[in-house]
């Protein structure tokens, strides 16, 4: 199959799906006036298929695309003065934001803005990136209207075009995991050692290449994620590394990821690592100001 | 007291005489070690079946032939055989009772195996492995083809010989070169052959084509000498760190290797490892002709597009400069398996995916996913950029070099 052809499947799908999408919102008035009770039909997922980076147009647009793709994925080397953490945006959104279940990238600039619990108000993708830089890479928001900013939201712009408004993707966020069980730190620890120290270390202090820079994130210690990130939940780390690690696990493309450990290991892990010490948050005394603090946020 | 000592020292050898016909313990772990450095259990045992017991399928030109039960088991085995039959089979590829073995049993290199390994290797399949009744299948081979007489010409064709230590080298060197010629039997795969499908050369002595790599069951199994897609630039302590746990700070065994590393190079002691690795360095480069690492540079666009594909697809693991993760995953930049004149096992790799060894000293295998849903232009495109990226210089690749040696993949598939 020729690229270009994959590329009009793959836009003749969105396609459908975008028609089925507007054929439910249609359907949807009608569904309300008949007598039993109106449920409101959830819009169809659209299945993950971002644009391939090698048909990023060849020019100036396209220019700004790859920079922001770039800041994205080295954005400590890139962006020394906003990011304190060694972290990466693409540390936690694998593969340049493309992968299912990895926090892609894909379909987020068609839901922004968009309510979030935390901050008690709708953010819009600029913010979102921010608040990124400000817990994850426990660094400093770069300005609204600085070509950095302008060439990262051009590359989540790209990688969303034709998607309808608040499109669902299927594989969006990190995947899932009970939230009911009872993790065990000591068994984490275990299972830690056995199966994540080769590549984090047995410190998580990551992994250094002969230049210095770090190719695999730290997980605790100064040079990780503070504790207001979403990766210092239980459960929100739980689910991401049952999806995703290790990545080169399987022969299953892009990554070979995941598919190495159960809901309670991957939960058993998740407690032991993010209760480990990081960097803290100061300004959490303004997180969830209506409520709505999930039971596993660290403060 | 002396009186009694003496008698307790004769019950003792009377003790050892008695256990003479089951040979000394010692002598069935010896072979059972021989038995790895050999390699006997990749070919001679089918996935899911009983160890030794024979019934792996191999592709030939001719058909599918199945390796045989070498289990002691008297019907179906070897139980049999007697040390004289065992070492016939082994070294001159004639089975007891006269049939001639096809010569994907690597009799040519087990010719140079010493009388006591012999005697060891005997043992250890006499006594050291369970006996399975499994018959052996008949081959694929058809009639009249599969008559075994002309075999006998194909025989009379090979230089074969024991093996023939070099005085002016020092012991570790001999016994690399014993261990790599003989038991490992490295030149069934690396070394190319003939048309009449002969191994060109047998020894460092038969001249630059020994080791000088080969492609086999649609991998290249590289070079092995000093070329600089060969083990040039590799050290010997590299050589050991890749037998012993798979991988080293720049490359990782794929492919057949895996299976090898797995199997059998990761039990050998330091000191042979050390000794292959001797003797593996001192093989000059392939004298006349040059290595892969010529850059004929491919077309901008496909560079362009080579490299938007590699930041999709490869980059995450090998990483943006092709540094690759030290012994997690493969550096591609300065990696001398991604710039070989012949790409078949790059391109292969792509393809299929793989998995590393899975050794004691590396218990993760990490694994490569399998990309054969892209089509042959963006794997040329993506294979071109890898050869000839950060500083690496070898040959583009063709959109119809990767249809070729994906249809022998998928050939040899099939025939699995």
């Amino acid at each position: 199959m020729s690229c270009a052809s994959r590329d009009k499947e793959g836009g003749a799908l969105r396609q459908a799906l975008t028609a089925a999408a507007l054929a439910a919102g249609l359907l949807s008035p009608a569904l309300a006036q008949t007598p039993a009770e109106p449920k409101p039909q959830p819009a169809p997922a659209v299945k993950l298929a971002p644009p391939h980076i090698a048909d990023i147009p060849n020019d100036d647009s396209g220019k700004q695309i790859m920079l922001g793709m770039r800041l994205l994925a080295e954005t400590k080397k890139l962006l020394p003065d906003n990011v304190a953490s060694a972290l990466n945006c693409d540390s936690c959104h694998l593969g340049n934001g493309r992968v299912a279940n990895a926090s892609p990238y894909y379909g987020m600039a068609v839901n922004y803005p968009r309510y979030n619990a935390r901050a008690g108000r709708p953010v819009t993708l600029i913010e979102r990136i921010n608040g990124c830089l400000l817990r994850s890479m426990n660094g400093q928001t770069i300005a609204v209207d600085s070509a950095e900013m302008k060439a990262m939201v051009a590359y989540l712009d790209w990688l969303s075009a034709g998607l309808p408004p608040h499109a669902k993707v299927e594989g969006a966020g990190v995947g899932k995991v009970d939230a009911n069980l009872v993790p065990d730190a000591a068994h984490g620890k275990q299972l830690y050692d056995a199966k994540c120290a080769e590549c984090h270390g047995s410190n998580g202090e990551g992994l250094k290449n002969a230049q210095g820079e770090f190719v695999v994130p730290p997980l605790w210690g100064d040079e990780s994620f503070n504790i207001g990130a979403g990766m210092a939940r239980t459960y929100t780390a739980a689910a991401f590394i049952k999806s995703n690690m290790p990545i080169g696990y399987g022969l299953n493309a892009p990554l070979g990821q995941g598919g190495a450990l159960t809901d309670q290991e991957a939960v058993d892990i998740a407690d032991y690592f993010t209760h480990q010490p990081r960097p803290d948050f100061p300004p959490k005394v303004n997180d969830w100001p209506k409520g709505g603090r999930p039971k596993d946020a660290r403060y | 007291m002396a009186r009694l000592a003496r008698y307790c020292a004769c019950l003792v050898l009377a003790a050892t005489a008695a256990r003479a016909e089951p040979p000394a313990a010692d002598a069935v772990e010896r072979g059972r070690y021989l038995a790895r450095a050999a390699d006997c259990v990749a070919c001679h045992t089918a996935p899911g079946s009983a160890e030794f017991a024979g019934g792996l399928a191999m592709p030939t030109p001719l058909g599918r032939i199945y390796t045989t039960n070498i289990t002691p088991d008297p019907e179906t085995g070897t139980g049999s055989y007697s040390l004289a039959d065992f070492s016939r089979a082994l070294r001159e590829g004639v089975a007891k009772g006269g049939r001639y073995l096809y010569p994907a049993m690597p009799f040519p290199s087990y010719a140079k195996i010493s009388d006591a390994d012999m005697q060891a290797l005997y043992a250890y399949f006499q006594h050291g492995v369970a006996p399975v009744k499994q018959a052996n299948r008949r081959s694929g081979i058809p009639f009249p083809l599969n008559f075994r007489f002309p075999l006998l010409f194909w025989d009379a064709m090979l230089r074969r010989g024991p093996f023939r230590p070099d005085p002016g080298r020092d012991a570790r060197w001999n016994r690399g070169a014993y261990l790599v010629q003989g038991l490992g039997h490295c030149g069934t795969c690396h070394s190319p052959r003939t048309f009449t499908l002969h191994e060109k050369a047998l020894t460092e002595r038969d001249g630059p084509d020994f080791l000088a790599g080969a492609v086999i069951n649609g991998w290249y199994a590289k070079n092995l000498r000093g070329d600089k897609d060969g083990l040039g630039r590799w050290s010997e302590a590299d050589i050991v760190n890749f037998l012993k746990a798979g991988s080293t700070d720049r490359t990782a065994a794929f492919g057949d290797m895996a299976e090898v590393v797995q199997h059998s190079t990761q039990y050998l002691t330091d000191d042979d490892l050390a000794a292959v690795a001797r003797y593996l360095k001192s093989l000059p480069p392939r004298a006349g002709e040059a290595a892969g690492l010529q850059a004929a540079a491919p077309a901008h666009e496909d560079v362009r597009r080579g490299k938007a594909w590699y930041d999709e697809l490869c980059m995450t693991c090998h990483r943006g400069d092709g540094g690759g993760m030290a012994r997690i995953f493969p550096a591609l930049a300065g990696n001398d398996v991604v710039q070989t004149a012949d790409a078949t096992s790059l391109v292969h790799i792509v393809l299929s995916g793989g998995r590393r060894p899975r050794t004691q000293a590396r218990p993760t295998a990490f694994a490569m996913p399998a990309f054969k849903t892209l089509n042959d232009r963006e794997i040329a495109q993506i294979v071109s950029y890898i050869r000839t990226a950060w500083g690496n210089s070898a040959s583009p690749v063709s959109a119809e070099q990767v249809a070729k040696m994906r249809a022998t993949f998928n050939d040899a598939e099939a025939a699995r």
